[in-house]
């Protein structure tokens, strides 16, 4: 019995490369030797002595068979293998070419269950590694609706969604149901493909815009100007005193209209970048120095003192960003608070570093009970994140607290500043926004009438290094997408 | 919604049921969200026809309410879930309630485009437009935090509605001097005001998830005084 159990085992990967399964018949067969010395013992009358032993041998002889061909399959077996290396070549490399693929692509199961996703896609979603349902990481109805009916073998659709908040996105979904040979009820996945659209379309909105404001702001100063020289090549033609007068007054235009062409472009350049996040590193510090020297010259003119305060910066303050940008920022809030303050008054600047966004938002003792406050922008809420703070306090008259909304607003003035030589673009704090909007910061106003103002822009520090990876990937497949 | 953290459960089908309902919630979140966006962009792009498809969601919106909720009464009457998975099917209950009512807001919303694009833009839709970006983030950033299970992340917003209210309070300031300024804003101008009320609403309905969502992941209420920008109603 025992022997006839081993030649069985012997016979098993002859079987097994024939591409028979062993386990069964091998039981069967054993089982079925057993049933045969029983009936001949049987036969021969020998009933109830020898149906014991000889079920009892058969059953042995199953016994070590199960564990006979638990050994084997065990066991590596390297035939087949060698047989499908081709085959399995080509699955590792459309494998690694989906994994390298710098654009998100899913495979979406039964019930929405993302079933693979390539690192791209883990990225642009923010998945973690398990594998979630689709509704909770994309809630867009249009793409979920796509999904499901190419999960019900439908056709697939393109689908267009973009997100304003936080941050502006807009992306093109490509659905493709794809039927796959396995079993069972359900044949169909849905392949989701995401186009990251945000540049062209913001390229496209940036260009009206851009000449819708341009034309408008403009047309103030060259109306003036034509009349100017309208009036300076006709009746004033010989009048030595008013020609003097009216080219003042056009070199004042004139310098008000390359002032705001240059904000304008300034503006467009900022807001075209605004998609990407800068990968730089910059000491607010040094900056916050740099800035206050090239202003020292305007402050000292009207007698006000800029005082610098940088408390808790002694480990250096490096927050992610590009350091011409961060230049304007700051630049320009200096440069507001030092407009905006009475002669004689005194300016102060704090730096702070690698504090929450809370702390960030609510730095220092409110100005005045009853001052306003307001976020202009700030980044996507994280707990754990860490930012570099810089902020600006003047004791000017203050901005009322209905005008706060529209401080970011383009080409909005506060009532009264909006004639005079002095008088700004509009532009400034609309481009301090969007250059902290690109670094993903926030930007603070708290403002009391008679008291001053006081804008904060805080930045995320430069330590992760980590976090460098992600723009690459997102401008990579921007690149792809266009 | 993360269920890490907690043991699977015995019965797999159970757990499924419960990550298909936090999906589910997620996905009419989605729905809300997209109605509040593009009502907003039917004002502000005077779209009536975008309008008129917005009005039309929802009833998909209240659809997904009730299958929800039969889904959560179902759970609850056969599985008689308790701890922590009690508290996913009552934070689910009142979630759907509250987007339902934002569902509905952004329905009022875009009623109102069609009678706005009968008169001229003003220079205040951009601030509505603003405010409604504010609100959108946030009610974006909560729902993100619902499906995450970040209970800071909802507190944080929770924190932010005061925000909301500064820029209703400037709307509304705003919109009642321009209006009696100048008689041919007042038609325009209390349909932006009405809005802007919807808007501050949805704001509000954000902060109720935010609470909720606080209470699905640490099982307390949030008891502190939310913060509270000025109201122009009482000044």
């Amino acid at each position: 019995m025992l022997r006839e159990g081993m030649t069985e085992d012997r016979n098993t990967p002859a079987k097994r490369m024939t591409g028979d399964r062993p386990r069964r018949r091998d039981i069967a067969l054993t089982a079925s030797i057993g049933v045969v010395v029983m009936l001949v013992l049987a036969v021969a009358g020998e009933l109830s002595g020898g149906a014991f032993l000889g079920g009892a041998a058969a059953f042995i002889a199953l016994a070590f068979v199960y564990y006979l061909t638990a050994l084997t399959t065990a066991e590596p077996n390297p035939r087949p293998l060698a047989v499908n290396a081709p085959r399995d070549l080509e699955a590792e490399a459309s494998v690694t070419m989906l994994e390298r693929l710098p654009i998100p692509v899913l495979l979406i199961g039964a019930g929405g269950r993302i079933e693979r996703a390539n690192p791209a896609a883990r990225t642009f979603l923010g998945l973690g590694t398990e594998r979630g349902l689709l509704s909770t990481v994309l809630r867009q109805p249009r793409v979920l609706e796509a999904v499901s009916a190419a999960l019900r073998g439908d056709r697939g659709a393109t689908v267009e969604y973009s997100t304003l908040a936080p941050l502006e996105s807009h992306v093109r979904a490509y659905v493709e149901p794809i039927r796959l040979s396995a079993p069972g009820p359900m044949p169909f996945r849905a392949m989701l493909v995401l186009a990251d659209d945000t540049n062209s379309k913001r390229a496209e909105r940036m260009r009206a815009d851009f000449l819708a404001n341009a034309s408008h702001e403009l047309r103030t100063p060259l109306a003036s100007l034509a009349g100017f020289i309208e009036t300076l090549s006709g009746p004033a033609r010989d009048d030595e005193e008013a020609r003097d007068r009216f080219l003042e007054i056009m070199t004042v235009q004139t310098e008000r209209m390359r002032r705001l062409i240059n904000d304008l472009l300034s503006l467009s350049r900022v807001e075209m970048n605004e998609h990407m996040p800068p990968t730089g590193s910059v000491d607010l510090d040094n900056l916050t120095a740099d800035v206050s020297e090239a202003l020292a010259p305007v402050a000292a003119s009207r007698n006000i003192s800029v005082e610098i305060d940088e408390a808790g910066t002694e480990g250096g303050a490096q927050v992610r960003g590009d350091r011409d940008q961060l230049y304007e920022v700051i630049e320009n809030l200096v440069q507001n608070a030092i407009k905006y303050s009475p002669d004689g008054s005194q300016v102060k600047v704090s730096v702070r570093y690698g504090i929450s966004r809370d702390a960030a938002e609510h730095l220092g003792a409110r100005i005045d009970p009853d001052s306003g406050r307001l976020t202009l922008t700030a980044p996507a809420l994280d707990p754990e994140a860490k930012f570099g703070v810089v902020r600006v306090q003047d004791q000017g008259g203050g901005i009322e607290r209905r005008y706060l909304p529209r401080l970011a607003e383009r080409f909005f003035r506060v009532d009264g500043q909006k004639s005079g030589p002095t008088s700004g673009t509009g532009l400034g704090l609309a481009i301090v926004k969007h250059i902290v909007n690109r670094h993903r910061g926030g930007f603070t106003v708290e403002s009391a009438p008679g008291t001053g103002s006081v804008f904060t822009v805080f930045f995320p520090v430069a330590a992760a290094m980590k976090t460098l990876e992600t723009p690459e990937l997102r401008d990579q497949s921007d690149s792809v997408a266009q | 919604m993360n269920t890490s953290h907690t043991a699977p459960h015995i019965v797999k089908a159970f757990s499924e049921e419960l990550e298909q309902l936090t999906a589910d919630v997620a996905a009419m979140g989605g729905l809300a969200e997209s109605m509040v966006s593009d009502a907003l962009q039917a004002a502000s792009s005077r779209d009536g026809d975008l309008a008129d498809e917005v009005r039309l969601r929802d009833a998909q919106v209240d659809q997904m309410q009730r299958d929800i909720e039969k889904k959560i009464i179902r759970l609850l009457a056969l599985r008689q879930p308790i701890a922590q998975d009690l508290r996913v099917c009552i934070a689910a209950l009142k979630i759907v309630s509250d987007l339902e009512r934002v569902g509905d807001l952004a329905k009022s919303i875009a009623r109102r485009v069609h009678t706005l694009n009968a008169s001229d833009p003003t220079a205040l839709n951009g601030a509505v437009e603003r405010m409604g970006r504010v609100v959108q983030s946030h009610l974006h950033q909560v729902l993100d935090a619902y499906a995450t299970g970040e209970a800071s992340r909802a507190v944080a917003v929770w924190e932010r509605d005061d925000d909301v209210d500064e820029h209703y309070n400037a709307l509304f300031r705003d919109l009642v001097t321009a209006m009696r300024e100048d008689g041919s804003m007042i038609e325009p101008g209390a349909h932006l005001l009405f809005i802007a009320k919807n808007l501050e609403r949805i704001g509000d309905h954000a902060t109720n998830v935010a609470e909720v969502v606080h209470y699905l992941v640490t099982g307390q209420e949030l008891t502190a005084d939310r913060p509270r920008g000025p109201r122009p109603e009482t000044s």
